[in-house]
């Protein structure tokens, strides 16, 4: 899960990276509008988390001009907590709303179900099989027995599991599962791959050869 | 209470001028009307009386009493019974006498004109009289004459005739110098009665007026005052909370149109100043929320899991940038309370303002160096009086202002003089200036002409706010001139000590 966080505030911007790194979401970060415009239209990002108040392009413009070519899931941000902001948000397609100070875990909360709800999903656990996908606990068990998965790992299955029957190429998992700051050696993904295989079982993730990975 | 009312109280007054009004003029149509009535049997009292005077009383009379010939009226030759003097006076007098007319002719006396009316009149039983003799006897009389009455008494002796009101009868009584006295008389019971009826009428047409009057009276105070109603109950909704709203002043050409428009101005204001007070508290709890999200989120994030030490050290150093934010903001926040308050106005001191703008000079000196800004002063006296502190605190901020907003390598020019009458000083910068649509807001509280915070940079977005207040407090005033991509240029003039 690839996120982009814009936000003017430096030290806030790198709270929230922090805290999405730590929960394994590949982070990348603007600190203007027109810098995220232009990250938000050039990469697929699983979602945005986008404040109002910005120099050069505000919030509510950097939306209006993406929603002309993408539906990106936007969670915004802002320390403007009156009803009328909140509906323009969601007007001008937001798909939610969040206001300063916020709780972090509330924030993250969010995020995961912006994900989901963008991918189809309404409740927490895909099951696969003998494996199930809790994505509020971010927990993946297989016959039952939770299964001990680094974030990466994690997010790796998350991704393929929202996306259960699509073939998923290399370059979106690229995408999706590494920022801009990830070393992008190849075969580190094949390394997820090949553990994510070791701890739930060769067959869960079959190899398309010229084309990706699939989980059926 | 509700007596107490203006409409209760214009009722009372309207009624009560009514009621005199009206009272006093049915009371006068009432006196003309008796007195006009009163008149008019006077008259016919003489006129009953003047054919038989010389009949009961010729003035030449020999009778004992009598003063003595020629004293009082025109010599006539007595006339014979029958005789007439011409033809307007109509048939003769019967020798039989009227019905009611109990003939006790004394001899002499002479019937005159209009008999024929006047006898008419005491036949017809409306008039009486009544003659009597030098000694007091009654000489003559008619029928219908009270009988028990006796001659009346001459209160003057020189006194002719009397009038007077005697119970329900009006008598006229004529005193001949030979002591004979001839009474007429009529009884008033029908015109008393007339009178009554009158009176009556007359009361209930006042009653009539006075209602009709109060009513209308109750309905023009009613519709005066309804607009006063409306203006008070709109008046106490808008002090219920709804500031929105307004009086309808459609009649501004009234009187409480005038007032209306009056109120709906102070609304107007009282509106625009709580907005301001709302938009300001807003403000600064937004301007709150920036620095407090901030530090929740560093700790919150740090104390997912266990970080190293530089990590550690990272938060806390975000957390204290934060909270010196914060810190900046409140002591902004309270000077200008304090400001608002007018607590600070005790201070005035003379000082040369030149000094205060050289030690000013001298702090941000360093700011424009790392900059690599050039910082130009000329300054020559300036002497005013006032808060050293607070001057201080307003070049400062001009100062830092112009270095701020102003591009690297840039320019910033200070100087202060004396003009007539005042203190100056100018900052001017050659920087990106200031939009004209931002320029008559730049003083506002938490405005910013970039709509973005630019608060990392520990700026508050009042600092301009205090300076005008400050400035505004010692009664100067501080203007700005400002060209996009030329640069800006804040004045400021105080008084001269």
């Amino acid at each position: 899960m690839r996120i982009l966080i814009v936000e003017d505030e430096a030290d806030l911007r790198s709270a929230l990276a922090r805290a999405l790194r730590d929960e394994g979401y590949a982070v990348d970060a603007a600190d203007n509008g027109e810098d995220g415009l232009f990250n938000a239209e050039s990469t697929d990002y699983d979602a945005i988390v986008l404040d109002v108040m910005m120099p050069r392009l505000d919030g509510w413009e950097v939306l209006k001009r993406l929603r002309k070519s993408k539906k990106t899931p936007v969670l915004m941000l802002t320390a403007r907590d009156q009803s009328r902001d909140r509906v323009k948000g969601l007007d001008t397609g937001a798909d939610d709303y969040v206001v300063k100070p916020f709780d972090l875990p509330e924030l993250l909360a969010r995020l995961r179900a912006l994900i989901r709800r963008s991918a189809g999903k309404t409740t927490n656990v895909i099951e696969i099989g003998d494996v199930a996908v809790d994505t509020a606990a971010r927990v993946i068990s297989l016959k039952g027995k939770p299964q001990e998965l680094t974030a990466r790992e994690y997010q790796l299955v998350e991704f393929m599991a929202l996306h259960r029957g699509e073939v998923v190429t290399r370059t979106q998992l690229y995408e999706h599962l590494f920022d801009e700051n990830d070393s992008s050696l190849s075969n580190l993904l094949d390394v997820h791959v090949s553990n994510v295989r070791k701890k739930l079982g060769a067959e869960f993730i079959t190899t398309r050869r010229g084309h990706g990975y699939c989980i059926e | 209470m509700i007596l107490h009312s203006i409409k209760w109280r214009l009722q009372a007054w309207h009624g009560f001028l009514l009621v005199c009004l009206v009272s006093g003029l049915m009371t006068g149509f009432y006196m003309f009307e008796r007195r006009e009535k009163l008149q008019a049997i006077d008259a016919e009292l003489a006129e009953v009386m003047t054919p038989l005077l010389p009949r009961y009383a010729p003035p030449n009379s020999n009778g004992p009493g009598a003063r003595g010939p020629g004293n009082r009226g025109p010599q006539r030759p007595p006339l014979r019974e029958g005789d007439f003097p011409g033809p307007d006076d109509g048939p003769p007098l019967r020798d039989d006498p009227p019905a009611g007319l109990s003939e006790q002719r004394p001899p002499g006396a002479q019937p005159m004109g209009n008999r024929e009316r006047s006898l008419a009149a005491i036949s017809s039983g409306r008039f009486y009289f009544i003659a009597w003799a030098e000694g007091g006897e009654r000489m003559a009389a008619a029928t219908n004459a009270p009988a028990n009455l006796n001659p009346p008494k001459q209160a003057q002796p020189n006194q002719g005739r009397i009038l007077r009101t005697q119970g329900e009868n009006r008598e006229l009584i004529q005193f001949v110098p030979s002591g004979r006295i001839v009474l007429v008389g009529t009884s008033l019971t029908q015109t008393l009665a007339q009178l009554h009826k009158l009176a009556l009428a007359l009361v209930l047409i006042g009653s009539g007026i006075v209602i009709v009057g109060f009513a209308v009276g109750w309905w023009l105070a009613s519709r005066a005052l309804r607009p006063i109603a409306e203006i008070s109950q709109t008046a106490s909704e808008i002090a219920a909370g709804d500031l929105s709203r307004r009086i309808n002043a459609s009649e501004t050409e009234s009187e409480l149109g005038q007032l209306a428009a009056v109120l709906n101005d102070t609304f107007e204001r009282l509106q625009a100043t709580f907005e301001q007070q709302r938009q300001f508290t807003s403000d600064a709890a937004h301007e709150l929320r920036t620095p407090v999200s901030v530090i929740l989120t560093q700790v919150q994030s740090t104390l997912n899991k266990e970080r190293s030490g530089v990590e550690y050290r990272e938060t806390l150093e975000a957390c204290q940038r934060a909270a010196m934010r914060m810190k900046k903001l409140v002591e902004a926040l309270l000077e200008l309370a304090r400001l608002d308050a007018g607590q600070t106005a005790g201070k005035r001191e003379p000082m040369d303002l030149s000094q205060c703008v050289a030690e000013c000079v001298a702090l941000v000196r360093p700011l424009a160096e790392e900059r690599k800004m050039q910082l130009q002063s000329d300054l020559s006296a300036a002497p005013c009086v006032g808060d050293a502190d607070q001057f201080t605190l307003v070049i400062t901020n001009l100062l830092t202002n112009a270095v701020h907003y102003n591009r690297d390598g840039g320019e910033v020019r200070i100087s202060t003089r004396a003009e007539e009458g005042s203190a100056v000083v100018t900052v001017s910068d050659n920087g990106p200036g200031i939009a004209a649509e931002h320029l008559p807001r730049i003083f506002d509280r938490f405005y910013r002409a970039d709509a973005a915070r630019t608060s990392s940079q520990g700026r508050s977005g009042l600092g301009l706010a205090i300076t005008k207040s400050i400035v505004e407090s010692h009664g100067g005033t501080i203007e700005v001139t400002s060209e996009v991509g030329k640069g800006s240029c804040f004045k400021v003039c105080l008084p001269a000590a």
